[in-house]
């Protein structure tokens, strides 16, 4: 990574491999400005159901470690998922609620942008704010416009590759990605 | 009258939950002809992945769980808020059974209760589990609602045991509105 290049982490709320979301967190880094590096987070997928008995015997998982030194060596968090009976999938909710007890909260003043896709006309938007709400709880510093919500996704990815093909799509994430970047170097004052 | 069967759902897993001490407390403030029980743990669903679902299937407990409400007359959750929302094991309990055929919480009677130690008692967990109940076309009890603030001094320390009266009064009201509730959305055939 070049000096004074923001160092960003993509999170993906599908774990399924042809996911419409997964399809989007890949085709970010060729969208995003020449200041910003985008890297997957490490899966959230072993993670166990959040018990806080576990917690409590037997500490944090290794995984769930990981995915909290992750984030917290980020300059940045992009998260791109899909949303599950209008809200927030539960395997990422459950990711955010382990880490949130821990001692150094990985999101605390965390910049954070959301994305989602969805084959509906309301593309995801609800779990969109109902995981600004959830990340307003760990403190981390939402972006704000223009919000990236790709509606009727089955047309906007191509058929086989599942590459993004929607031209307006495109544009509007390079814009985000553009925004993002400035409001991210203003949070933590790095360069 | 033939009996209500009622499935409480607890959103929490460990142990001293507060929310499972509402669960167990639910028995005995029940109306006549209400008879409440535990659903069937969530605790080992996998973590929802469409993959799975398309390669091995519905897992067993998966299965369990749906089974339960489908055969229920009504649903009730007991469940703490995490992160001003719905706890990740417990939305991911419900995103596994929101994909069978048969989906078990359409047409179902649900009402909801949360217990926490703050003062807002877990309402925002609240609001949007009604969303996604709203989504899987289950009928959620509007009124009276049931939250439980300041937990922590209103159940007794060592047994367990819901104490406050002012909340067994509430719970009382709500479990006989919510018979009502049933008898109107889905009466017994």
């Amino acid at each position: 990574m070049a000096d004074n290049q923001l160092d960003v982490r993509v999170i993906c709320g599908s774990l399924r491999k042809g996911s419409y979301n997964a399809a989007l967190a890949r085709t970010l880094p060729s969208l995003a400005p020449a200041g910003m590096a985008l890297r997957p987070a490490p899966s959230f997928d072993k993670f166990p159901l959040y018990n806080f008995d576990i917690q409590h015997s037997t500490g944090f998982p290794a995984e769930v470690n990981a995915w909290a030194d992750a984030i917290r060596a980020a300059d940045g968090i992009i998260i791109v998922s899909p949303e599950y009976n209008w809200s927030i999938p539960g395997a990422l909710k459950n990711a955010i609620d382990w880490v949130s007890r821990m001692k150094d909260q990985p999101f605390k003043d965390k910049p954070v942008l959301l994305q989602s896709a969805a084959g509906g006309i309301l593309g995801g938007s609800r779990m969109q704010y109902h995981l600004r709400m959830s990340l307003t709880s760990v403190d981390a510093i939402m972006f704000g416009r223009p919000e990236v919500i790709v509606t009727f996704a089955a047309q906007k990815f191509d058929e086989k590759t599942l590459e993004l093909k929607d031209q307006a799509a495109i544009d509007l994430i390079k814009q985000q990605l553009a925004g993002f970047e400035k409001f991210a170097r203003r949070q933590i004052a790095k360069g | 009258m033939a009996t209500l069967n009622v499935l409480t759902i607890c959103g929490s897993l460990r142990k001293g939950s507060y929310n499972a001490m509402v669960q167990r407390a639910l028995p005995a403030l029940a109306p006549e002809g209400m008879s409440l029980k535990p659903a069937p743990s969530f605790a080992d669903f996998p973590i929802y992945n469409a993959d799975i679902q398309n390669s091995t299937g519905f897992p067993a407990p998966v299965n369990a769980l749906a089974d339960a409400i489908r055969a229920a007359d009504g649903v009730i959750f007991c469940t703490p808020e995490y992160n001003f929302s719905t706890p990740g094991g417990l939305k991911n309990a419900i995103d596994w059974v929101s994909r069978l055929p048969n989906q078990p919480f359409a047409g179902k009677p649900v009402a909801l209760q949360s217990a926490s130690p703050g003062p807002v008692g877990g309402a925002r967990v609240q609001y949007d589990l009604r969303k996604s109940m709203m989504f899987l076309d289950a009928f959620t009890l509007n009124k009276p609602e049931i939250f439980i603030g300041n937990c922590a001094g209103k159940f007794d320390e060592k047994s367990g045991e819901l104490k406050d009266e002012t909340t067994r009064g509430l719970i009382k009201q709500q479990l006989a509105a919510f018979a009502v509730f049933i008898a109107r959305i889905a009466p017994k055939g």
